[in-house]
């Protein structure tokens, strides 16, 4: 009988206390515990980056993280990033880009690009390209999503 | 993905009497190739023990040496400032590594101990003559990072015993270095073949004074070309001298053929690296 976990964590600034299964993955715990689809599944291997979200200050693939790995630590997600009835800055540069095409791969876009963004405030486009290599898209072909994220940067000055 | 215990233990001597304890039981690091393996039903552990929440083996420090803690992020390496400056040839290793998701994840330890023979850091701390330190509940040993891996996913550990600590020799400052993943893109993807090029040289007269070269993905584990590093240490780096260690570097491997390449185009491959890493170490250091 596998023991289950006593959890606490904070999603998007609000504390939630679960108990959770240890093959649960954090990517399973915020679509089906927690309702938070924006966050998707896409290879559930590590390789795509659509269900990246930002865990402790670092993005990670949420897919390769245990849920009871978020016990004490602090998650964002895509629904986590608006500023009140706003869209962050982000998403609005990816909309005024077009760098949405299907829209499967642009949560985990932006919250990459809100990683790196935090991290390093003006990025080269080398620094913009390395940072963004494990996120998949295969519709736009990169170069809107690259604007996206320049014009995110010029948005932040 | 089989059912499984989760256990985290909060110091090493925990961690060590849960691996002697439970049969089956796997160590739990950055976990972005456990979890693979498990999704797979490729790894199918009764238990794992993540060590994540034992402090003292997730940084690292300059003691006679450099002592890295086996939880050290990929990405740790990869932004450490004191490293860009001492080993920027480690730094440039990791950074080609996965994506930034799993460089905040993945862990120097979890990289030697899954012992690809492709795998980025292994390679680069194999060239710099690292030693690992390993645990057990009843010895502590350190062996040289050479003797630590037996095949594809194989090492010398034993269950029971624990790879804490990778500990790069002082004199690894003193070379100059160079990291090549030569594949078909530059993110999430394996090389068809690595390289990892240390070259202590006086620059001026182009004598080698030591040379290290170290090979990923040609071979059942990273090897060493200590032919090709014999043949050139001690003696004039010219065009021909570099042009015979390269041919003597191929011929020390004994690479597969596989849906990235195969095994003659990986041993050409070899030749064309040896010589474009020296060449490239040579190139930035000359006016330097």
């Amino acid at each position: 009988m596998v023991k289950k976990h006593q959890i606490r964590t904070t999603v998007n600034g609000e504390e939630y206390d679960l108990l959770v299964d240890p093959k649960k993955t954090l990517l399973q715990l915020l679509r089906e515990n927690l309702d938070l689809t924006g966050t998707k599944e896409g290879c559930d291997e590590g390789e795509c980056g659509a269900c990246s979200v930002i865990l402790d200050g670092k993005v990670v693939n949420s897919c390769l993280v245990l849920a009871v790995e978020a016990d004490n630590a602090e998650v964002t997600t895509i629904e986590g990033i608006h500023r009140g009835e706003d869209l962050h800055p982000i998403q609005k540069s990816f909309v005024d880009s077009g760098a949405v095409q299907c829209g499967f791969c642009t949560p985990g876009m932006i919250l990459t690009t809100k990683a790196m963004l935090d991290e390093i405030p003006d990025p080269s486009e080398e620094d913009i390209k390395h940072y963004l290599e494990g996120n998949l898209c295969r519709c736009t072909g990169y170069s809107k999503i690259i604007d996206a994220v320049n014009l995110a940067i010029k948005h932040s000055k | 993905m089989k059912n499984f215990d989760y256990i985290k233990p909060s110091n090493l001597a925990d961690a060590i009497s849960a691996l002697k304890e439970y049969e089956n039981a796997f160590l739990f690091a950055g976990g972005t190739d456990l979890l693979v393996g498990m999704k797979n039903n490729f790894l199918k552990p009764q238990y794992i023990i993540d060590l994540k929440g034992i402090s003292n083996i997730k940084s690292f420090e300059y003691q006679e040496g450099w002592h890295f803690g086996a939880l050290t992020t990929i990405r740790d390496i990869e932004v450490s400032e004191t490293l860009q400056q001492k080993m920027p040839f480690l730094c440039q290793a990791a950074s080609s590594l996965g994506s930034i998701q799993i460089r905040n994840r993945a862990t120097i330890g979890g990289n030697l101990c899954n012992a690809s023979p492709a795998a980025d850091i292994a390679t680069m701390f194999l060239a710099m003559d690292s030693q690992i330190k390993i645990i057990s509940i009843d010895n502590e040993k350190v062996v040289g990072l050479d003797k630590f891996f037996t095949g594809p996913n194989s090492t010398i550990l034993n269950r029971g015993e624990v790879l804490t600590e990778i500990i790069v020799p002082k004199d690894a400052e003193q070379f100059k270095g160079v990291y090549i993943k030569f594949g078909p893109r530059k993110g999430m993807d394996i090389g068809i073949v690595n390289i990892a090029v240390l070259l202590d040289a006086d620059f001026e007269s182009g004598l080698c004074k030591r040379i290290r070269i170290a090979l990923g993905a040609v071979a059942p584990t990273p090897i060493r070309a200590r032919q090709a590093e014999g043949l050139l240490s001690g003696n004039a780096l010219g065009p021909d001298s570099i042009n015979k260690a390269a041919e003597l570097a191929s011929s020390e491997t004994d690479p597969i053929s596989d849906f990235r390449a195969s095994a003659g185009y990986r041993k050409e491959l070899v030749k064309t690296l040896v010589v474009r890493g020296i060449n490239t170490i040579l190139a930035s250091n000359r006016n330097s």
